[in-house]
């Protein structure tokens, strides 16, 4: 009976470690992507910022709900936006754009 | 992601996982899960532990390497201290009552993909004994969220845990007492939020389509129903989503939420308007609800003076605002909402000393059938922000 069960629990095991790895960026299937796929996209990340600055990001979605700050610790600007990216649902793009501005 | 993480590397992992081990259910009356090796060899408890742990640490490491970012920008993930103090005296009615309130966050990054983070809420009420006597209340703790982020794609972010519930503007983003214009809450504001306020279960959020015109965004949630302490929360499930055109800084929204406990199957609906002129410091938030309870509107104006050409350095940091809302109970009110129909327009000005130091104050009138009543409100607010842990400067 554990014979029988076991592919089903190897599979079980590899699909978990699977997830993981996917989890933790999907470094495992991202390492087959060609050039050409992995291109446009960041054709595409490039194409976005120089249409939306950090500071249009800040002024569309931060200041819709609280004054700018007058400075934050580069040490805490991640974390921070990290945090404003849930809070108003941002995008990975305007995440990106906003570090470059508030942390260049 | 980890320059010298290779897939060879985590496909020898997997590997010597798969050879080394396998899960056995034991035939037990308790039926658990056991982990034996292949030699047959059962694993203790401890050695689960440590592989469930090195599981953990192999994903966080993996993500803590995952920040693309770090090349390009001077931004650091060290856990953050937040939140703000606050302090109002507020009279209500013709009765004083004192206001201390801290609010302090925690963030805790896990890489630039995982976020833990927590907001508590300690509020003292402080009251004349008898009307003229000495000062005296209490001071009352909540846990407001503690939720894991897992911002998994451009437009897709999972939360799991205590969560504040997605519904109108003020719940998720007006809120806190740095942000929040009037210090007294809406009329209408329980509406949608029954009974907490805040949901235990798991929620999707992010942004569906975002152009230079227009952008989507959404969040939908499944709330289960808890009673533990500081974690209490009701069954229901909702969405919000909203539509922001970037050009006209306009926002337009809706809410929804369907309660799944006693009473059962009951709906709340907002439908809200958030909109900055680009070229004048004014923000015009409108919203309406509707629920079981009852339903109300709350309409508001806040203008920065920095137009002002006289004493621009003092005028600039000069907030004045208007607000007015109504209420209308259903199936008698209660639950937050007025038991009778109420209006209540007020007014607001507020002082920034800095972006951070606010002194605040507002006068509002309410109007209902039985007795008008004053409310006033003068005090400050202050917010911080402290790295918890050292990182590079």
């Amino acid at each position: 009976m554990t014979n029988r069960r076991s592919p089903f629990r190897i599979a079980v095991l590899v699909s978990v470690f699977a997830a993981g790895a996917w989890l933790s960026g999907m470094e495992l299937f991202a390492r087959a992507d060609t050039d050409a796929q992995t291109a446009p996209a960041a054709q595409k990340t490039t194409e976005r910022s120089t249409q939306k600055s950090g500071e249009q990001v800040f002024m569309q979605n931060c200041a819709r709900c609280h004054k700018p700050p007058m400075a934050i610790s580069p040490r805490t600007t991640g974390t921070i936006v990290m945090h404003m990216r849930v809070r108003a649902k941002l995008s990975s793009e305007d995440e990106k754009a906003l570090l470059r501005y508030l942390a260049p | 992601m980890c320059k010298g993480q290779t897939a060879p590397t985590y496909t020898r992992l997997i590997d010597a996982a798969c050879r080394g081990m396998l899960y056995r259910r034991r035939n037990s009356p308790q039926s658990t899960i056991e982990l034996i090796t292949v030699t047959g060899h059962r694993v203790d408890h401890d050695m689960k532990i440590w592989l469930l742990a090195g599981c953990l640490l192999f994903c966080v490491m993996n993500l803590g390497a995952q920040d693309t970012d770090a090349p390009s920008t001077h931004a650091g993930y060290v856990p953050v201290i937040s939140g703000a103090v606050g302090y109002v005296d507020s009279i209500s009615g013709g009765t004083p009552t004192l206001l201390p309130a801290i609010d302090p966050v925690l963030l805790v990054p896990i890489g630039s993909h995982i976020l833990g983070e927590a907001r508590g809420e300690f509020v003292g009420a402080f009251s004349r004994r008898n009307g003229n006597g000495d000062y005296t209340g209490q001071v009352f703790s909540e846990l407001d969220y503690a939720q894991i982020d897992w911002l998994a794609d451009t437009h897709v972010m999972a939360v799991g845990g205590k969560y504040l519930i997605p519904y109108g503007l003020v719940s998720e983003r007006l809120d806190p007492i740095w942000i929040e214009t009037f210090q007294n809450l809406p009329l209408t504001y329980s509406i949608g939020l029954q009974t907490s306020g805040f949901g235990v279960g798991g929620e999707l959020r992010g942004v569906a389509v975002e152009n230079n015109k227009y952008s989507i965004q959404y969040s939908a949630y499944y709330s289960a129903h808890s009673d533990k302490y500081q974690f209490a929360a009701s069954r229901a499930t909702g969405f919000d989503s909203s539509i922001y055109f970037s050009p006209q800084h306009l926002e337009i929204g809706t809410s929804y939420q369907r309660y799944l406990d006693d009473p059962r199957n009951v709906n709340s609906e907002a439908t809200y308007v958030s909109w900055q002129p680009p070229q004048i410091p004014l923000d015009f938030k409108a919203e309406w609800d509707h629920g079981y309870y009852g339903q109300g509107y709350w309409i508001e104006a806040d203008y920065m003076l920095s137009q002002v050409p006289v004493a621009n350095r003092f005028f600039k940091n000069v907030q004045v605002a208007g607000r007015m809302q109504q209420s209308f109970p259903d199936h008698g009110g209660g639950h937050g909402v007025p038991g009778i129909q109420t209006e209540r327009p007020g007014v607001a000005l507020n002082y920034y000393i800095r972006d951070n130091w606010r002194i605040i104050s507002s006068y509002e009138r309410n109007f209902t059938s039985t007795k008008d009543t004053n409310l006033w409100n003068v005090g400050f607010t202050y917010r911080f922000v402290w790295p918890a842990w050292p990182g590079r400067k």
